[in-house]
Order: C-alpha cells, then sequence, then structure tokens
C-alpha cells in the first residue's frame, strides 16, 4: 500500500507524537501556546495530503480510498479539529493535568476521522470508529478532578463500548452470509445471494453496524449518552464531538449503504425505518431542548435535532440529499464551534453553564454576543445564514424525493414542526443575551463588566463569524464541490 | 455427531445475548464491562467459525484487530472505573447522578 495515500494520517499521528515530546522541553507558563503550531501544523498536513490527492494517485490500495468524498470530509475534519484546537487553547486555564495531552488526543482523533473517511472495508470502518471512540473516552473524562467530567466519561464508555460490540457482531454476520470484509467485495456477494436466511443474515448484519454508526451520530434510540456526556465533558471535547466524531459516522453510514448494500437500498422497509428515525430524532432533540436552561445541555438536544436533519437526507438515498448532507455539515460546524467557543468563555468567567449567565452579553462583549446571536440564529435556520442554506437544501432534497418514497410528506411534516419548535429555544438563548435579568433569585443585577476574550477564542469567533456569513450569502463554491463529492455516490448503483 | 457451523453460531449468539443481558441488567461497573468483553468475544467467535466453514483468512484477520482494539478499550475504561473508584470510592452505576435534568 502507498503510503503517501494515508500522508494526512501519518501525518496528524506525528504531529500528536511531537507535541508529546515538545512539551517535555517547554516551560509550564508557555505549554498552551503549543496550541497555534498543532493548529499550524495541521493546515500544513493537510496541504501536504491535498497534492497527493491532485497527482491522482486516489484508489488502488484495498480498504481505504482517497476519492472526492474523502477528501471533502477530510478537509472538514481538519477544519473543525484546528478550530477545537484554538478553542483548547482559549480553555487551558481549566486544565489541571497537561494541556498537550489534549492536544495530542485531538491529532489521534482527527486520525482516526481521516481514516473514517476514506474506509473502503469494514476492517478500516471497525478501527476508524474504534480509534475515534476509545480516544474520546480518554478526551471526556480528562478533567478527572471534576466529577461530572469523569462520570461522563464513564457513561460514553459503556454506551460506546456496548454499541461498537453490537457492530462488531453485525460484521461478522456480514462477512458469515458474503465471505467478504470490502464494500465492493460485499456488494458483490450480497447481490448474488438467493439463500434466503443468508439473505436474512445480511440484512440484520448491515442493520447492527449501522446500530454502532447511528450511536455516533446520535440518532434516536441512539441518543441516550449525548446530553450527560456534552455537558460533563470539556466545553472543546463536547465541540469536536458535535462536529468531528458526528461527521464521521455520517461519512460511514454514507459510504456502507452506497457501496456495500446496493440490494438492500430498494427495499421499502430500510427507507421506512430511516424514515421514521429521522422523524423521531428531530422531534425528540426540539421536544426535549425546551425546558433545558444547561446551555450545553441545550446544545446537546440541539445536535440531536440536527442529527435528525442528517437523516432527512440520507432516508432519500440519492446524490442530492448526499451533497445536502454535506453542505449542511459544513454550515453546522460554523454555527456550533461559535455557540460553544462562547460558552466556554462565559462559564470560564462565571463557572457555571446556565443559561442567565449570559445577560447583558451585549454590554459585556459585543463580539462575543454577536458571534453568539448569529450562530443560533444559523442553527435555527433563518435566512440568510448558513444553516438556512443547509437546512434548504435538505429539505429540498426530501421533497424532490416525494415521488419515490410515499413516506416523505410525514417526515418532511415532522421536520418543520421541529424547525418550528427549535425557534423557541433557540429565541430564548437570544432572549438571555439581550434583555436577560440574570437569575431571578439573586440579589444583584448582572454584572455589566466587560468580558475579555481570549486571543486564540477571538480567532476562533472570526472564523465562524466569516464562514456563517460567507456560506450564507454566497453557498454555490461549497454546494458545488459537495456535489462532485458526492456524484454518482447512489446513482452508480 | 459433526459438529457444524451452526452449532458455533448458536454459541455464539448465547454468548453475545449474555452479554448484553449483564450490560443491561447488572449495576457494577466491573461486571458491566465483562458483559461487553463477552459481546466482543461472541463475536469474534462468529468470526473464526464463518472463517473456518467458508475457507477464507479475512475473518480470522479481523479477530486480531478486535482482539487488539478489545484490550486498548479495557485499558482506558478500567482506568476510568479506578478513577471514579478513587473518586466517589463506588462503582456502581446507580451512584452516577450529579448530572440530572
Amino acid at each position: 500500500m502507498d503510503l503517501q495515500l494515508v500522508s494526512l494520517e501519518i501525518g496528524a499521528c506525528l504531529l500528536g507524537i511531537m507535541v508529546l515530546l515538545v512539551d517535555l522541553w517547554t516551560p509550564a507558563e508557555r505549554k498552551a501556546q503549543l496550541g497555534w503550531w498543532v493548529a499550524g501544523g495541521l493546515v500544513g498536513v493537510f496541504c501536504y495530503s491535498f497534492t497527493i490527492f491532485d497527482q491522482g494517485t486516489g484508489t488502488g490500495a484495498t480498504g481505504y480510498v482517497k476519492d472526492s468524498l474523502a477528501v471533502y470530509f477530510q478537509g472538514y475534519f481538519v477544519l473543525s479539529a484546528v478550530l477545537v484546537v484554538l478553542l483548547t487553547q482559549s480553555y487551558a486555564a481549566r486544565i489541571r493535568s497537561g494541556i498537550s495531552e489534549l492536544y495530542a488526543f485531538t491529532c489521534f482523533a482527527l486520525a482516526g476521522m481521516s481514516f473514517a473517511a476514506g474506509a473502503n472495508s469494514l476492517v478500516l470502518l471497525f478501527v476508524a470508529v474504534e480509534l475515534i471512540t476509545i480516544t474520546f473516552y480518554v478526551l471526556t473524562s480528562f478533567e478527572r478532578h471534576r466529577l461530572r467530567s469523569l462520570e461522563a466519561g464513564i457513561k460514553y464508555l459503556i454506551l460506546g463500548a456496548a454499541s461498537s460490540a453490537i457492530m462488531v457482531f453485525g460484521i461478522a454476520l456480514i462477512y458469515g452470509s458474503t465471505g467478504a470484509l470490502d464494500f465492493h467485495g460485499v456488494a458483490r456477494a450480497a447481490n448474488g445471494l438467493n439463500d434466503d436466511s443468508m439473505m436474512l443474515l445480511y440484512q440484520l448484519g448491515v442493520l447492527m453496524t449501522l446500530g454502532g454508526l447511528f450511536f455516533k451520530l446520535a440518532a434516536v434510540p441512539f441518543q441516550l449518552w449525548v446530553p450527560d456526556v456534552y455537558q460533563g465533558a470539556p466545553t472543546p471535547v463536547t465541540t469536536f464531538l458535535s462536529t468531528g466524531s458526528k461527521a464521521a459516522g455520517i461519512v460511514l453510514i454514507l459510504r456502507l449503504l452506497a457501496d456495500a448494500c446496493p440490494p438492500l437500498l430498494g427495499e421499502a422497509w430500510l427507507r421506512q425505518l430511516l424514515a421514521l428515525m429521522a422523524a423521531a430524532t428531530i422531534l425528540y432533540g426540539s421536544l426535549c431542548a425546551l425546558r433545558q436552561r444547561n446551555l450545553k445541555r441545550l446544545l446537546g438536544y440541539s445536535s440531536i435535532a440536527s442529527a435528525g436533519f442528517v437523516l432527512l437526507g440520507l432516508v432519500t438515498l440519492s446524490d442530492q440529499g448526499a451533497q445536502a448532507v454535506l453542505f449542511y455539515l459544513t454550515a453546522y460546524v460554523f454555527g456550533v464551534v461559535g455557540a460553544f467557543t462562547v460558552i466556554s468563555v462565559v462559564s470560564e468567567e462565571s463557572s457555571d453553564e446556565d443559561i442567565s449567565t449570559l445577560a447583558n452579553l451585549h454590554q459585556r462583549s459585543p463580539l462575543m454576543a454577536t458571534v453568539l446571536t448569529l450562530s443560533i440564529i444559523s442553527l435555527a435556520g433563518v435566512p440568510p445564514l448558513a444553516g438556512f442554506m443547509g437546512k434548504f437544501a435538505l429539505l429540498r432534497a426530501a421533497i424532490d424525493s416525494v415521488a419515490v418514497h410515499p413516506v416523505m410528506p410525514w417526515v418532511i411534516g415532522a421536520a418543520l414542526v421541529g424547525v418550528v419548535i427549535s425557534f423557541y429555544y433557540y429565541f430564548t438563548v437570544i432572549r438571555e443575551i439581550f434583555w436577560g435579568k440574570g437569575r431571578f433569585w439573586a440579589e444583584e443585577a448582572p454584572s455589566t463588566e466587560p468580558l475579555l476574550c481570549p486571543r486564540a477564542a477571538e480567532v476562533v469567533l472570526l472564523t465562524c463569524l466569516f464562514g456563517l456569513i460567507g456560506l450564507g450569502l454566497f453557498p454555490e463554491p461549497i454546494l458545488f464541490i459537495a456535489g462532485e463529492a458526492t456524484e454518482y455516490l447512489f446513482s452508480a448503483n | 455427531m459433526t459438529i457444524g457451523l451452526e452449532h458455533y453460531l448458536i454459541v455464539s449468539v448465547v454468548l453475545f445475548c449474555l452479554g448484553l443481558l449483564g450490560v443491561i441488567i447488572r449495576r457494577n461497573l466491573i461486571v458491566m464491562y465483562m458483559g461487553l468483553e463477552l459481546m466482543l468475544n461472541a463475536a469474534n467467535l462468529a468470526l473464526v467459525a464463518f472463517s473456518h466453514f467458508r475457507d477464507n483468512l479475512d475473518g480470522q484477520v479481523m479477530v486480531f484487530f478486535i482482539i487488539t482494539v478489545a484490550a486498548a478499550e479495557v485499558a482506558v475504561g478500567l482506568a476510568l472505573i479506578v478513577a471514579l473508584y478513587r473518586k466517589r470510592q463506588t462503582n456502581d452505576v446507580t451512584d452516577l447522578t450529579s448530572m440530572k435534568l
């Protein structure tokens, strides 16, 4: 296998190891500054790996492909990893044990994610998922002096390990019924299956494998871990969970469905199952977010709802739906990172994550208030921001597929209801920024002292601002690249 | 009686269900973790059995990956459980209640 093909993954791992080494010779007060180097290094490694793709050494090795879909997602993962590293740097004051390890683990998780982006066999699918998940067990419980962080880590550990055990059993069943582990071999063998019991085994295997991946995506009924883990994990880790880890699940589901399950794509039950999950996920996320006062839990439920929207694109099982999913994710990353960065800075100052800590933010820090407001508006899906274009593309793909899917109108209806409900809780946050009265039991009025934003967080916020407005006003370039990446994904079958 | 593929699969499914039951019913973290290992090993058994009866070695290679990953998972998992025990002197999941609605 050509090692240059995996230069991004090798580069990310080496960068992680290098940070750990450099850490030994760095004075304690300057350790956080390593974040700039890690972020720069990740961008450099990605640019180098991008040139490999251009030379056309694309496909060839078994088990791993570097096609345009893989490169799109790798770019996405590097973007979110860079933003998360910078966010981590502004969070450094609260990490008691080893900020460099946090950088290193982010790099290792990134390596797992970019393997996932190019996975073309069940073996690499499993190894990539586990590389991401095990890294996140450590990351989630990184502040182990805080009980909540530890508890979040243990909950994620038990549920994550159970879901990967189910996924592994599913892989064993797929292998047993088809005798192959690479996606195309599985598809070829499955097309030729004429034995009913073998077909049943194959279908069961695919469902169990998808179950393990839906866990990463946090789709109902695999969403139970989300609120607690999102609340307990350090904020940069929560951000990476909701951007990187979720997208890794999505790219694997896309590849598994498109490459390994052609015989199932025409089946009505698969579409109905996905449609039911999409509707349930959107409604569950939106309804549970309604009464949340903790900002991180609120965003956790909102991330379940947006997983439902991603499923809405997947239900169509079409190239157009996949394109919309890719664009939606890119728009989503700016909104989520922007919101979590502001929450991270505000909750550090007040050591609380209650929604009332946002009171008077527009006076205390106009930049943070602006970015948080725009992020929330974008997540809610109000034009002309990025999130609106994402939801619009998804709904259009869904509406276009109504003719093929009899259940589609119901799912679209559920999605619209979800959007309306989500306006309520998103605008609660905005109301709190501009008209918040602080805690109702507090004696004194909320503070109006200026709130300083660390330099690294400022860079993240400006990037998000740029991305939210840029993608909202000029979505064509990214839509075009997403279209290139998903061309022939489903229609090739 | 010759032992065929179905016998291996029955054992494997029984192991898997026992493991899953252990994770769902038991409340002790260590026992739940044992249940998880049982589920992984049920998958290993199925893979090896399929591999043998299909005369195809891919499945056995996959088993090596699963064993390695399971070892990494145990290392991280037990470390977490020990850290929790130091903090709370408990390894019962019903005590993990610091975060509620």
